[in-house]
């Protein structure tokens, strides 16, 4: 996927949506932060969840992070070579590192993604000056 | 004075040592071995075990560590047992070598007590003998419980005794119950080949444990591919030809080859005669006992699993000594607040004190200090990084309350958080003592800093 084309939510997931399945995966950003990743408790399927919660975490050599939905709606495919290989998320975080396809519940509102030269501006001014 | 003691578990044997060390005629009664269940059946089997299980994973992963292992490393379960039969062994032997060097006389045979101060004992190699007594202690232990509509029968349906003696390696492996018993099998034969699937009736593995404990836990199972259903109910079990069906309360089968029920302990107060004497038992059929081991008869003390409450070999031997030392006129008692305890899973679990629910709900106001063993250099190096350790302390006090460590040595590592509960000590204590770089301890230090935000390798929050 082109990263220039996705949608951008602040805690650093990215979004691909086509009618009402949204791929979800997370940030060039957030991989690099994390370092090298070991373990994602990939999410099941069917299950629910909200924009901006928790879907499921990370687990890196440095630390362990919380994977925030950028959509509300249901898991419906999940990307389950990540489970024996996690340092796809860093090798392809916009590509084979795509976490989940989650079925967008119907009028749920998406207009708070950025898109991606929004999120770079948003990375520069606001997270890297943290 | 004379003390005799029924039952020679780290309850019992422990009891006999110290009454015989304050100047006490000692007899000590055991119808089985000498250790109980603990050395026997129990803790030390299993760690036995364990290790065997640990050797293997480090084995699993030497390509990590820069090692060519040529062929492959597996599982051999008949000379695994072995090893373990030789530790316990040795360890019996170190038991009734000390009761030799205290004096402490033992009768192998069952003992049942017959009236005041009167004790009946049949021999295992026959006959009998009659003990007067001034002083009784019982410590008669427990054993695994079975659910009544599917008994253990040793070849599908095990208890966790019949789990340590297996002669195969089972393909599939069904655990009812994901406690402590539970959860330590699981981590063994998933790491020697098994696919194991555990079942529990509540919502969260090792539920004793504080949440965070708990959750962490969960993702270590769920990353060695052993599968836990929560929330189910064990409805039925079929013991076919060469495997067993069960039946779950959400309307789901699983076909497994054998099954381990450890779904708890069963205390062993039956036909002890303990009617003769009147002692008092509770509803589950635990002896009741004070703090100071004291049953309501003059006289006859009780110790470890036999009195219900916490199971734990180190609380049964506290016990035991607090026991004895009043039998012989002491004055002691146990002190409940402060007794770590440790679960061998992979990685291990380590908690003393308060959990943060218990501290919330008994309307303390508390600070956390958090701490991922990741962030230390020993964890990387040693290979193993996953789990935390959490401290609790009283918001006010500073006064550490709880400590709930999941991450490699965490048995050993609690510790340093019992004593620090058992005197007094605050998060700012452990905080300033110097600990060792580098260890798996700098996690309590760094936990500690952590209660007031001033972890050093923590990112600012
Ligand atoms: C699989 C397993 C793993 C465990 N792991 C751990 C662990 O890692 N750490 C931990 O702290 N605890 C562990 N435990 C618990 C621990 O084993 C018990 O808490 C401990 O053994 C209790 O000691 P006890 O002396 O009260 O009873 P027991 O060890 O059960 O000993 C009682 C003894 O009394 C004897 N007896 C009973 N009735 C009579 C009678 N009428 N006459 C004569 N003798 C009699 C029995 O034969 C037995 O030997 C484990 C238990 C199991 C089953």
């Amino acid at each position: 996927m082109d990263p220039e084309n996705l949608k951008y939510h602040k805690e650093h997931t990215w979004v691909n949506i086509s009618g009402n399945k949204a791929t979800i995966g997370i940030t060039g950003y957030a991989q690099e932060s994390l370092g090298d990743i070991v373990y994602i408790d990939l999410p099941e399927l069917e299950t629910s969840t909200e924009a901006n919660t928790e879907l499921t975490e990370i687990e890196s050599t440095k630390a362990t992070a919380s994977v925030i939905s950028p959509v509300t709606g249901s898991v419906v495919e999940v990307n389950e070579e990540l489970s024996d290989a996690p340092e796809i998320l860093n090798e392809d975080p916009y590509g084979k590192g795509w976490i989940a396809v989650i079925e967008v519940e119907e009028g749920a509102d998406t207009n708070d993604l950025m898109d991606a030269s929004d999120y770079e501006k948003y990375l520069e001014e606001e997270v890297k000056l943290k | 004075m004379k003390v005799t003691i029924l039952g020679a578990g780290p309850g019992g044997y422990v009891a006999a040592i110290r009454a015989a060390q304050l100047g006490a005629e000692v007899i000590v009664v055991e119808e089985s071995e000498v250790g109980g269940t603990c050395l026997n059946r129990g803790c030390i089997p299993t760690k036995a075990l364990v290790a065997s299980a640990e050797v293997l994973d480090k084995a699993k992963k030497a390509k990590d560590f820069g090692l060519e292992l040529s062929g492959e490393v597996s599982a051999n379960i008949q000379k695994i047992i072995e090893r373990k039969n030789k530790i316990v062994g040795i360890q019996v032997k170190g038991i009734r070598g000390l009761f030799k060097s205290w004096g402490v006389r033992i009768l192998d045979g069952r003992g049942v007590i017959t009236g005041p101060g009167k004790i009946s004992v049949t021999l295992k190699d026959g006959g009998a003998e009659e003990i007067e007594t001034d002083k009784i202690i019982i410590a008669t232990g427990s054993r695994p419980a079975q659910i009544p509509i599917f008994p253990f029968d040793g070849e599908k349906i095990l208890s966790s005794t019949d789990a340590l003696n297996l002669e195969e390696i089972p393909k599939r492996l069904l655990v009812i119950g994901a406690g402590v018993i539970g959860c330590e099998f699981a981590f063994i034969y998933k790491e020697f080949g098994s696919e194991v699937t555990m079942v529990e009736m509540m919502p969260k593995a090792v539920s004793t444990e504080d949440e965070e404990i708990s959750a962490v836990l969960e993702r270590e199972l769920k990353k060695k591919k052993i599968k836990l259903l929560t929330n189910i109910k064990m409805e039925k079990i079929e013991v076919k030809e060469d495997s067993v069906q069960a039946f779950l309360s959400d309307g789901k089968t699983i076909e497994a080859d054998k099954v381990l029920v450890s779904i708890g302990r069963a205390m062993n107060s039956e036909n002890l005669g303990l009617e003769s004497i009147g002692v008092k038992t509770g509803q589950r059929g635990e002896i009741i006992a004070n703090s100071r081991m004291e049953t309501n008869v003059d006289g006859v003390y009780a110790a470890g699993d036999v009195t219900g409450g916490i199971m734990l070999a180190h609380l049964a031997s506290k016990e035991g000594v607090v026991a004895a030392e009043n039998a012989v006129g002491g004055d002691s008692a146990v002190n409940y607040d402060v007794v770590p305890a440790a679960i061998f899973t992979s990685p291990e679990i380590g908690s003393v004190g308060l959990r943060e629910k218990q501290a919330v709900e008994k309307g303390l106001k508390v600070r956390i200090g958090r701490f991922q063993f990741r962030a230390l250099g020993k964890a990387h190096a040693m290979g193993e990084i996953a789990g935390i350790v959490k401290l609790i302390a009283d918001e006010e006090s500073d006064k550490l309350l709880g400590a709930h460590i999941i991450g490699p040595h965490a048995s050993d590592l609690v510790h340093e958080a019992a004593l620090a509960i058992e005197k007094g000590l605050t998060a700012r204590d452990i905080a300033h003592m110097i600990h060792a770089h580098p260890t798996l301890a700098e996690g309590i230090m760094e936990a500690a800093e952590d209660v007031h935000d001033s972890a050093i390798h923590m990112p600012k929050k």
